[in-house]
């Protein structure tokens, strides 16, 4: 005997055969075991899968306890007071900053990179073009990072697809380049013997490190107290008590320690956060100094800038750039030689000996100390950008309503925001600089940037809203929408004024919220640029395949 | 068969479409969570369920007013969340390719009865809900809408974009993957056991 297949059965238990159809194969059921068994097992599988789906595993999640209602409360009087307070805002903010300060700028010299070159391009931060080759080895692994991601994205969720993609990456990062080449030491004291060299980079950890012969790499040292006095032909990368420079280093100092003292040659820069530091009378360093240091000494010779926030710079020796401090007092003495600008910017006016050679007179900024926040114009200033920054978002919400909402909608997914808002805050700033060093990219990278700008003072808005979202429920409406937006920036607004108060924190602060804030846009954006299927057919109807034979498909007839 | 359904719901709906807040209220914790049930059962996270039961009566605030009360308010219910989970679906490209090309190769056989009521048995709705999680989002779709809310073939079909003389074939298929997750996890923990 001929057995029903198991299609037919399933049709005719779901009673989708037709009358005559469903006539034979009930007749068929009765005659034949086999085919009553399998109905009676494809029954208990439609039983077991609505028992499993019906099954209240999960409670309804508090969120969605209830209706949010509260969104359809009207918020609209707010515009017209925010739209006021941000005219008249925008007014005073040229009139009362932009405009001062575009003179000051202008009448300073000071264009507006001077101080990013000053750091990047001539400052501690540069180690010439082979950092650029790294940089463009870090562009190219994160170009690999997006392919991967979009590999992914079709087997894993997005959320996961990046937070892969981020740990991927750091371990990349962190493989350490080239380790057959280094060389590691260890003990209570470690050195570098006279007349001994070394290969590639070293790492020093010890109370004591001394390198008396030749390093032709560079040096990590971790110790109380450091001594250098052979060669080092790269870096000397710090974390000490004490370092003490006396033989040559013909890269860079980069360093945090209590006390630097320099007395033989550096020829680069130094970059050095400590208490104390001082650039001997027989030192040279060849590039700039930044420093954060409580003290600063220059007896020696420096051949470019210094950058300095400190409680006390005495310069004695030769400074090759110009000079520009801020911190408590700052002393140029008789021997003291200048050869750019100086400008300090402190609690007391520098003191300049008559004999210091300057190439042009000390300019000087007092400090004012007062507490903002016991001025009252603080609080109307504070008022007016928060108005104008909401008002920012009404525009932005109601030129671009549809991409506001996914914008929103992607910001309440929170991990996957914030990790591709990690890798734009950071990639696409780098991204810029190469596309403009190639000069043709120069456009591409400017763009770059501006869209990044924009995205950072768009991104505490997003955040305002989710926060608006938590508090009152999703509103649906745009002004629902713009309602919630302006009572999370206040609150938003609010929290970080009292965090600002701890630099760290309100760092921290600040670096959450604009990565969540940019992740989500950049989502938002991925999602709205990536293909989707036609509209108005949702899976895109396939080519049926051909009946099978002995069934037959027609209006709902019972059995 | 069909997903609990609460009290007669037609003067609820009345006073909600004259505005009656405290009627949507009603509706609302009648019937949100079961769609929240039912989007959680087909949409892959947690997460995305509570955003799609939220959106669904969003847009039912919206379209009230075109439902017709002489069809049943739980069937329209939940063929505006079948087409909204859908429809995130494939915003979010969860599609499945694959099934679109192999769905004609179902075969028509008739299996070992007792081997499928053996792979059935002593199975519980907590390893069903796993292996549900394991199929592909049209396969898992089609279940949910005929076995969670009861949906009809006309109605699946129609959700889905496919034609209605092979919501059948969609379903055995589905059925198919189903038996097949469950025996990969059968396996799975046989060699973890021993």
């Amino acid at each position: 005997m001929n057995h029903l297949d198991e299609m037919t059965c399933l049709l005719y238990l779901e009673r989708q055969l037709d009358r005559p159809r469903a006539q034979e194969v009930s007749a068929h059921a009765q005659g034949c075991a086999a085919c009553r068994t399998l109905m009676r097992a494809l029954e208990r599988e439609s039983r077991l899968l609505t028992r499993a789906m019906l099954e209240e595993d999960e409670p309804l999640p508090a969120r969605l306890k209830e209706f949010q209602e509260r969104a359809k409360r009207s918020l609209q009087w707010i515009w017209g007071v925010a739209f006021g307070l941000a005219a008249t805002g925008a007014y005073a903010l040229y009139t009362g900053y932009i405009e001062p300060w575009q003179q000051q700028l202008e009448q300073a010299g000071f264009g507006g990179t001077n101080m990013l070159s000053l750091l990047v391009f001539q400052g501690a931060f540069w180690k010439g073009w082979q950092s650029m080759i790294t940089l463009l080895e870090a562009t190219a692994l994160l170009t690999l990072a997006g392919f991967g991601a979009v590999l992914f994205r079709r087997r894993i969720r997005r959320g996961t697809a990046t937070a892969l993609m981020l740990a991927g990456l750091c371990a990349v990062v962190a493989l350490p380049q080239a380790v057959s080449a280094s060389e590691f030491r260890k003990g209570h004291s470690v050195e570098v013997r006279e007349g001994e060299t070394i290969k590639g980079d070293i790492f020093l950890f010890a109370d004591r490190v001394r390198i008396e012969g030749t390093v032709d790499g560079d040096v990590y040292a971790f110790s109380q107290d450091v001594g250098v006095s052979g060669h080092v032909t790269g870096d000397v990368i710090a974390f000490a008590h004490t370092l003490r420079i006396g033989g040559k280093v013909d890269g860079n100092i980069r360093a945090g320690l209590n006390t630097l003292t320099v007395t033989g040659g550096v020829s680069k820069n130094a970059l050095i956060f400590c208490d104390y530091a001082n650039l001997d009378s027989s030192g040279n360093i060849g590039g700039s100094i930044t420093a954060f240091a409580e003290n600063l000494n220059v007896d020696g010779k420096l051949g470019r800038d210094i950058l300095i926030f400190s409680k006390h710079v005495s310069i004695s020796g030769v400074v090759g750039g110009g000079i520009q401090a801020k911190g408590g007092t700052m002393s140029i003495g008789a021997t003291g030689e200048v050869g750019g600008p100086v400008r300090f910017e402190g609690e007391n006016a520098p003191e300049v000996s008559s004999g210091a050679k300057l190439a042009s007179p000390v300019e000087y900024k007092k400090w004012e100390h007062r507490r903002e926040y016991l001025n009252k114009n603080y609080y109307i200033w504070r008022v007016i950008w928060t108005a104008a920054f909401i008002l920012f978002g009404l525009v932005l919400l109601m030129l671009l309503p549809k991409f506001g909402r996914e914008t929103i909608s992607a910001a309440e997914q929170f991990g996957a925001p914030i990790g591709l808002g990690v890798l734009v805050f950071f990639g696409v700033p780098i991204a810029a600089v190469i596309a403009c060093i190639t000069v043709v990219g120069l456009p591409l990278g400017i763009l770059a940037v501006g869209i990044w700008l924009l995205m950072l003072f768009t991104a505490e808005l997003v955040v305002g809203t989710v926060v608006g979202n938590w508090i009152l429920g999703r509103g649906s409406s745009s002004w629902e929408i713009v309602g919630r937006m302006a009572l999370g920036f206040v609150l938003v607004r609010i929290a970080y004024t009292f965090l600002s108060q701890v630099h760290v924190l309100a760092l921290l602060g600040a670096l959450g919220i604009w990565t969540w804030g940019m992740g989500a846009i950049s989502l938002a954006f991925y999602r709205r640029f990536q293909p989707v299927i036609a509209p108005g057919s949702p899976a895109g109807p396939f080519t049926p395949p051909p009946l099978p034979p002995n069934t037959t498909v027609g209006g709902v007839q019972p059995a | 068969m069909t997903a609990p359904v609460k009290t007669d719901p037609t003067e609820a709906i009345t006073r909600a479409k004259a505005g009656d807040a405290l009627a949507w209220g009603e509706l609302y914790r009648d019937y949100a969570p079961a769609i929240f049930r039912f989007c959680r059962r087909a949409l892959p996270t947690r997460e995305d369920a509570e955003d799609a039961t939220m959106e669904v009566f969003m847009k039912l605030r919206d379209k009230l007013g075109q439902y017709d009360q002489s069809r049943s308010f739980s069937a329209w219910l939940y063929r505006v969340a079948a087409n909204h989970c859908w429809d995130t679906l494939r915003r979010r490209k969860i599609r499945q390719d694959k099934e679109t090309e192999d769905v004609d190769s179902v075969p028509l056989e008739h299996p070992d009865a007792n081997q499928l009521d053996k792979l059935i048995e002593q199975r519980t709705s907590e390893e069903v809900r796993k292996a549900l999680n394991k199929l592909g989002a049209r396969a898992r779709m089609a279940l949910v809408m005929r076995y969670y809310s009861d949906m009809s073939y006309d109605e699946i079909a129609d959700a889905l974009g496919v034609r209605r003389a092979f919501v059948g074939v969609v379903l055995l298929r589905a059925r198919h993957e189903l038996r097949q997750a469950l025996e990969r996890t059968s396996a799975l923990a046989a060699g973890g056991a021993t």
